[in-house]
């Protein structure tokens, strides 16, 4: 039931422009994380009387400076904790960098956790609009794309039933269908989805795909180096928060392995 | 702005949809909680401590209702933007959204709830005033104070877990201080003056005396209690918005 390919692309006219549509200029996060977790308010007040609360510094990201350009496929690779998901939380906004700038032109998808917000006990259409709103877009363009929404998720007969009922692939493939409704100009993905059955997710790619040959800038963060280098026009090695090496995906994945072997990072 | 505007309308709109999924009694409950309410407290408090309060139950229940608008939106915008953290750590959306939509949600409530009360105002034969036409206006003054305190309470929710627990027993001395259950004159003269730095006498005061008295209230306490409001929403509204770095670096 899931076998239709879209055939009207769910694009508005693709903006393609000469400039970056992302930018990171020496961009720094870092976390002071407490030696020690405190949550309750009374021990806050005991400690601050009595002695100082300790805290580390950690870099989760330092001075990293990058330009995507237009139409681009950037894979981003490192070992876990190398701030990967902290470059993603920059980019969508969610988190202000501690020093330099974050530059977006256009409208920008994050695929990172589909289904941000959903709520069990309403409807799967309740939780369409819910999602995106939330996702920033507007009742009236959403009321415009909603069948095709519906169709793409191949949920016509649930549609108004609690999503309390929903199996976990009917779920993934609802939050896929709300987050992908619109062509962003940017769009972030962490980990390419392992969602539903063979079929949905030829059809997630198809959309991906379809994004990006209209001109949608993406960010693939994978730890699966074959996916990367089928998709990515260049990659970024992140190695403790910095750059290690950005360039040609064969290029840097080959300095990457190597350095991998030798244990250097 | 539109986008936020509509997401806060959503977001409320959802928040009264599931309270009322959650209970069996829906909306009927609403209607019925305060009645309840009303009826056990009034025959114990003009028994036990006889009050010359004539026509008391409405006295107490237009206070009464205004409280547990404070009471419910204060916790519960602690308990969404705690649980919007979540949320607010994957996609960017303003926390603040979740606690106006709050606010507006319970705004509805309470005004469903004002109905019994009007229904026991009917049945007592009180009079009904023209000075009714200023209720919603007292309420949105309510609503703007809870919002500031529910910010304000929610900073300190973030970071502490037993906040929540501190604010609750805050919450409880904060009805006993306020003329709500009892009148002012109860209250010795020599504290009295204690009792006026309380923000909440004078709300109730913008709301209760249409009901009670058939009475705008003075133009003196509508002065004081909008700079409550204001004052308390733009101090809340400051010390959260200017927290949501360390809040973005907590989760």
């Amino acid at each position: 039931m899931t076998t239709t390919v879209e055939s009207k692309p769910a694009t508005l006219a693709p903006s393609i422009s000469l400039e970056a549509p992302l930018e990171l200029a020496d961009v720094s996060v870092r976390f002071d994380i407490p030696t020690e977790r405190i949550l309750s308010f009374k021990e806050y007040v005991l400690r601050r009387l009595t002695s100082k609360i300790e805290r580390r510094e950690l870099w989760a990201l330092k001075e990293v400076d990058v330009k995507v350009n237009s139409g681009e496929v950037l894979g981003v690779i490192g070992r876990n904790g190398a701030g990967k998901s902290t470059l993603l939380k920059v980019v969508s906004r969610v988190l202000q960098p501690t020093s330099g700038r974050v530059v977006i032109k256009g409208d920008l998808a994050p695929l990172l956790e589909l289904g941000a917000g959903f709520h069990f006990d309403l409807t799967g259409r309740e939780n369409v609009y819910l999602n995106a709103a939330l996702l920033g877009h507007r009742r009236k363009d959403v009321d415009d794309r909603l069948n095709l929404a519906i169709e793409f998720s191949g949920l016509r007969e649930f549609f108004d039933v609690p999503i309390r009922n929903y199996s976990s692939g009917m779920l993934a493939r609802l939050g896929f269908a709300v987050a992908t409704m619109f062509r962003p100009d940017i769009l972030l993905i962490d980990e390419i989805l392992a969602v539903g059955d063979a079929a949905f997710q030829d059809k997630c790619l198809n959309r991906i795909e379809e994004f990006r040959s209209s001109g949608t800038t993406i960010l693939l963060v994978s730890h699966q180096y074959h996916e990367i280098a089928q998709h990515c026009d260049r990659a970024l090695w992140l190695d403790q928060g910095r750059v290690a090496a950005i360039g040609k995906t064969q290029e840097v994945l080959d300095r990457y392995f190597e350095a991998l072997s030798i244990g250097q990072t | 702005m539109g986008r936020l505007r509509e997401l806060v309308v959503l977001w409320a709109g959802r928040n009264i949809k599931l309270r009322y999924k959650r209970s069996a009694l829906g909306i009927l409950w609403t209607l019925l909680e305060p009645l309840m309410l009303m009826t056990i407290l009034s025959v114990v408090f003009s028994q036990l401590f006889r009050f010359q309060i004539e026509n008391y139950p409405i006295y107490l229940l237009s206070g009464l209702l205004l409280f547990d608008f404070f009471n419910r939106s204060t916790l519960q915008i602690v308990e969404e933007i705690v649980e919007s953290q979540g949320l607010a750590s994957r996609i960017y959306v303003p926390r603040t959204v979740f606690a106006v939509a709050t606010v507006l949600s319970y705004l509805l409530s309470w005004a469903i709830a004002l109905i019994p009360l009007l229904i026991i105002m009917l049945v007592l034969g009180h009079p009904f005033s023209i000075a009714l036409v200023t209720v919603p206006a007292g309420m949105v003054l309510t609503g703007l104070f809870a919002l500031g305190i529910g910010l304000l309470v929610a900073t300190l929710g973030i970071s502490f877990h037993d906040f929540k627990l501190t604010y609750q027993v805050l919450l409880t001395a904060w009805l006993y201080a306020t003329p709500i259950i009892y009148p002012i004159e109860v209250v010795p003269e020599e504290y009295r003056h204690w009792f006026m730095l309380n923000p909440l006498l004078y709300l109730c005061s913008t709301v209760r005396d249409p009901f009670f008295l058939g009475e705008v209230a003075p133009l003196e306490v509508w002065l004081v209690a909008i700079t409550f409001s204001v004052g308390t929403l733009g101090l809340g509204w400051w010390v959260f918005t200017s927290r949501r770095r360390a809040f973005d670096y907590h989760s």
